[in-house]
C-alpha cells in the first residue's frame, strides 16, 4: 500500500467549559490508507463526532485542538490557516451528518444548495453546476435526478434526504469522507440499503471513509478495520474480523455482548454497567475500570499498549490473556 | 394556494366588519358633537334641525347600519368641522405619512439587519457589543426627544437639514411625493430617522437572535462542511432562514408606524394622517375619527395579508398543492 491518506498522531481536542477542561478527543492516533473504509464505534459522548470535526477543521468553540498532529496526503491539517482549510472542505474532504432533516436548508431547493457546493470550489456557471448535481444524485440512487433538482428537502423521504446529502459531499469526488452517524436517524431497511450503497461507491471511486456509528453491527458490516472509542481515547483497534470474534479490551466485549445480532440465542442481552464517565472529572489511569469486571489495583495507572500493531487495545487485563 | 388566498380574503373581510363595529360604537359613545358644531347659543330649533341633518337622532345600530352602507361604497361620510369628505380628507394626508413611514421602517431593516446580523455571527466581538448597547437606548430613549436632540444637532446647530416641514412633492398617479425630489428628500431625512430608530433596534434583536440560533444549527455546519465562506453562509443560508419572522415584523411596524406616527409627525409639523387625527380627537370631529380608524384597521388587515402570502414565498414548507 502506497503512503497514508490520513495520519493522525496524538490528537486532543479540549472543551474550555466554565466546568473546567473537558478532554473531548485524549490522544488519538491512527492512520488511514486510500479507498480504506475505517469504523469509529463507542457509546454516545465518546468523542466520535468531535473526533470528526477535529479532522475537518470544524471544532465548536470553546473546543479547539490543543495539540498532536493530522497530515492529510502529507500536509498538516493541525493549525492551518482558515482558507486554505475551507479550501480542502467539500472538495478534498466531505462529511455527512445524523440527521438530514436539520442538514438540509428546508427554504432552498436541493439544486440551489448543491450549485451553492459546487462554486464553493469555483465550480464555474449555474448551468455547469446543476449538470454536475444531478449526475451526482443520480449515483446515489436518487430517480429523476434532473427533476429533483428543483425540489424541497421537505418533498424527500428521510432516507432520499440523507442520499442527497451524501450526494452533496460527493460533488467533488473527495479522496476522505467522513460519515457521522449518517444512518441512525433512518429506518432499518433503509439503513442496510444505505450502507451497502455507501460501500459500493467508496470502492469504486477509492473514496476512504470514516464511519462513525455507536453501533458495532453497522460498522462490521461495512468496514474494513474499527476503531472503538471511550472516553476521548482509542481502546482498541484492528480488522473487523479480528476485534469481533477475539476482542482484546473488556469494553469492546461488552459491546459485542450487547449486540441482538451476535449474542447467543436464548441468552439475555448483557448491557455494560453504569455509564459512560463525565469527561470533565477522569481519574487516573483506565476511565473504563469502575465499569470493568476483570478491574484491579493495576488499572489506577495508565493502561499499556497491548497487542501488535494490527489488532491492539488499551488495557491491563486483556480478554485471552488471564485475568 | 388559490384556496389560501380566497380563505384568507374572507376571514379579512370579517375581521373589518368587526372593526368598523367596534369603532363606531367605541367614537360614538364619547361626548356630544353637536355642541361643537353649533353655536352654545342657538337656538332649541337649529339645534334639533342639525342633529337631525346629521342622523343623530337615530338610535346607534339605525346610525351604524348607515355608515356601514356608506362605507361599502367607499364613502366615510364628511367631517362636522371642514365639511369635506373623510375619505378625501385622509388620503390627501396619507401619502406623506406612507412615504414617512416607508423610509423609516426600510432604514430600520436595510440598516438593521445587517448590524443584527453581524452581531449574531460575532457575538463576543467589541463592535457587537456596541451595537447592541446602541438598540437598547433605541428602545428606551423616548422618540420626541431624539427628535429634539436631532432638530438641535443637525437643523439648528450643524444646519444641514430643515428642522421641519414636508418638501416639494412630484405628482405619481395623481399623488404627491416628496421622496423623489432632492430637497424631499433632505425634509424627509430626519422625521424619517427619529422614526426609525425604534424599528432599527427592534430589527437589530431580531436578527442577532435569529442568526445566533442559526449559526448553531447543523445546516451551517454543512455548509462549512462543504467548503462554503462564512459570507455566502451568511447571506444565502442565515439570511433566508431568519427572514421568515423579520418579515412578520416589518409588516405589522409598518403598519403601526402609519398609524402611530404621532409624536414625530408632530414635532416635525409632517403633514401626515397623525396630525389629522389629533386634530380631529380635539374638535370631536367623529366622521373623521372614525373614517381614520376603519382605513387603519384596513391597511393592517391589508399588510397582514400580504405577511402572510409573502410565507409561502418565504417557506416552501407552507406552500399547498404541491406533490409531497
Ligand atoms: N460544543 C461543545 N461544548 C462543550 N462540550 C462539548 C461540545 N461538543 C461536544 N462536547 C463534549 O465532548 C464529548 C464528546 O462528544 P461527541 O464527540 O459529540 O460524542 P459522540 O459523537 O461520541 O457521541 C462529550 O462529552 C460532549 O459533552
Ligand atoms: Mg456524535
Amino acid at each position: 500500500m502506497s503512503a497514508a491518506l490520513l495520519e493522525v498522531r496524538d490528537l486532543r481536542t479540549h472543551f474550555h467549559t466554565r466546568a473546567g477542561v473537558l478532554k473531548a478527543v485524549d490522544g488519538v492516533s491512527f492512520t488511514l490508507a486510500r479507498g480504506e473504509i475505517l469504523g469509529l464505534v463507542g457509546e454516545s459522548g465518546s468523542g466520535k463526532s468531535v473526533t470528526g470535526f477535529s479532522l475537518i477543521g470544524l471544532v465548536d468553540p470553546p473546543g479547539r485542538i490543543a495539540g498532536g498532529s493530522i497530515r492529510f496526503d502529507g500536509q498538516e491539517l493541525v493549525g492551518l490557516a482558515q482558507p486554505a482549510m475551507r479550501g480542502l472542505r467539500g472538495k478534498r474532504i466531505a462529511m455527512v451528518f445524523q440527521d438530514p432533516a436539520a442538514t438540509l436548508n428546508p427554504v432552498l431547493t436541493i439544486g440551489q444548495q448543491m450549485a451553492m457546493a459546487v462554486q464553493a470550489h469555483g465550480g464555474g456557471g449555474e448551468r455547469a453546476a446543476r449538470e454536475l448535481a444531478a449526475r451526482s444524485l443520480a449515483r446515489v440512487g436518487i430517480p429523476d435526478a434532473v427533476a429533483r433538482l428543483d425540489a424541497y428537502p421537505h418533498e424527500f423521504s428521510g432516507g432520499m434526504r440523507q442520499r442527497v446529502a451524501i450526494a452533496i459531499a460527493l460533488l467533488h469526488q473527495p479522496e476522505l469522507i467522513i460519515a457521522d452517524e449518517p444512518t441512525t436517524a433512518l429506518d432499518v431497511s433503509i439503513q442496510a440499503q444505505i450502507l451497502a450503497e455507501m460501500k459500493a461507491l467508496a470502492k469504486e471511486s477509492g473514496t476512504a471513509l470514516i464511519w462513525i456509528s455507536h453501533d458495532l453491527a453497522t460498522v462490521s458490516s461495512l468496514a474494513d478495520r474499527v476503531m472503538v472509542m471511550y472516553a476521548g481515547r482509542i481502546v482498541e483497534r484492528g480488522p473487523v474480523a479480528e476485534v469481533l470474534h477475539a476482542p482484546l479490551h473488556p469494553y469492546t466485549r461488552g459491546l459485542l455482548d450487547s449486540l441482538p445480532a451476535l449474542a447467543t440465542p436464548g441468552q439475555r442481552l448483557a448491557q455494560i454497567p453504569g455509564s459512560t464517565p463525565s469527561l470533565l472529572s477522569l481519574a487516573p489511569g483506565c476511565p473504563f475500570a469502575p465499569r470493568c469486571a476483570r478491574a484491579s489495583t493495576a488499572c489506577g495507572t495508565d493502561p499499556p499498549q497491548v497487542g501488535d500493531a494490527r489488532h491492539g487495545a488499551l488495557c491491563h487485563h486483556p480478554l485471552g490473556a488471564g485475568p | 394556494m388559490l384556496g389560501y388566498i380566497i380563505q384568507r380574503l374572507i376571514q379579512a373581510a370579517f375581521v373589518m366588519l368587526a372593526m368598523s363595529a367596534l369603532v363606531f360604537v367605541g367614537v360614538y359613545a364619547i361626548g356630544n358633537p353637536i355642541d361643537v358644531l353649533i353655536s352654545p347659543d342657538a337656538t332649541q330649533d337649529i339645534r334639533e334641525a342639525a342633529i337631525r341633518h346629521y342622523g343623530l337622532d337615530l338610535p346607534l345600530w339605525q346610525q351604524y347600519l348607515a355608515f356601514l352602507g356608506r362605507l361599502l361604497q367607499g364613502d366615510l361620510g364628511r367631517s362636522f368641522v371642514l365639511n369635506i369628505p373623510v375619505l378625501e380628507l385622509v388620503l390627501s394626508r396619507l401619502p406623506a405619512t406612507l412615504e414617512l413611514a416607508l423610509a423609516a421602517v426600510l432604514m430600520g431593516a436595510f440598516i438593521g439587519v445587517p448590524l443584527g446580523i453581524y452581531a449574531g455571527y460575532r457575538p463576543e466581538s467589541p463592535a457587537s457589543k456596541a451595537i447592541m448597547a446602541a438598540s437598547v437606548l433605541g428602545f428606551s430613549v423616548p422618540t420626541f426627544w431624539v427628535g429634539l436632540i436631532l432638530i438641535l444637532t443637525f437643523a439648528v446647530n450643524l444646519d444641514w437639514l430643515p428642522a421641519g416641514d414636508r418638501g416639494p412633492t412630484v405628482e405619481v398617479f395623481g399623488v404627491g411625493w416628496s421622496f423623489l425630489t432632492r430637497e424631499g428628500l433632505a425634509f424627509l431625512a430626519l422625521p424619517a430617522l427619529n422614526l426609525s430608530l425604534f424599528k432599527l433596534a427592534m430589527m437589530v434583536r431580531l436578527s442577532r437572535a435569529g442568526t445566533r440560533e442559526v449559526m448553531l444549527s447543523d445546516t451551517v455546519k454543512f455548509a462549512r462542511a462543504a467548503g462554503l465562506s462564512e459570507f455566502t453562509i451568511l447571506r444565502r443560508h442565515v439570511l433566508r432562514l431568519i427572514s421568515i419572522p423579520l418579515v412578520t415584523v416589518f409588516g405589522l411596524e409598518f403598519g403601526s408606524t402609519l398609524a402611530f406616527a404621532v409624536v414625530t409627525e408632530t414635532i416635525f409639523s409632517w403633514p401626515g394622517v397623525g396630525k389629522l387625527i389629533i386634530d380631529s380627537i380635539t374638535s370631536l370631529d367623529r366622521p373623521v375619527m372614525v373614517g381614520y380608524l376603519v382605513l387603519v384597521a384596513f391597511l393592517f388587515v391589508t399588510i397582514n395579508l400580504v405577511v402572510d402570502l409573502s410565507y409561502a414565498l418565504l417557506d416552501p414548507r407552507l406552500r399547498r398543492g404541491r406533490r409531497a
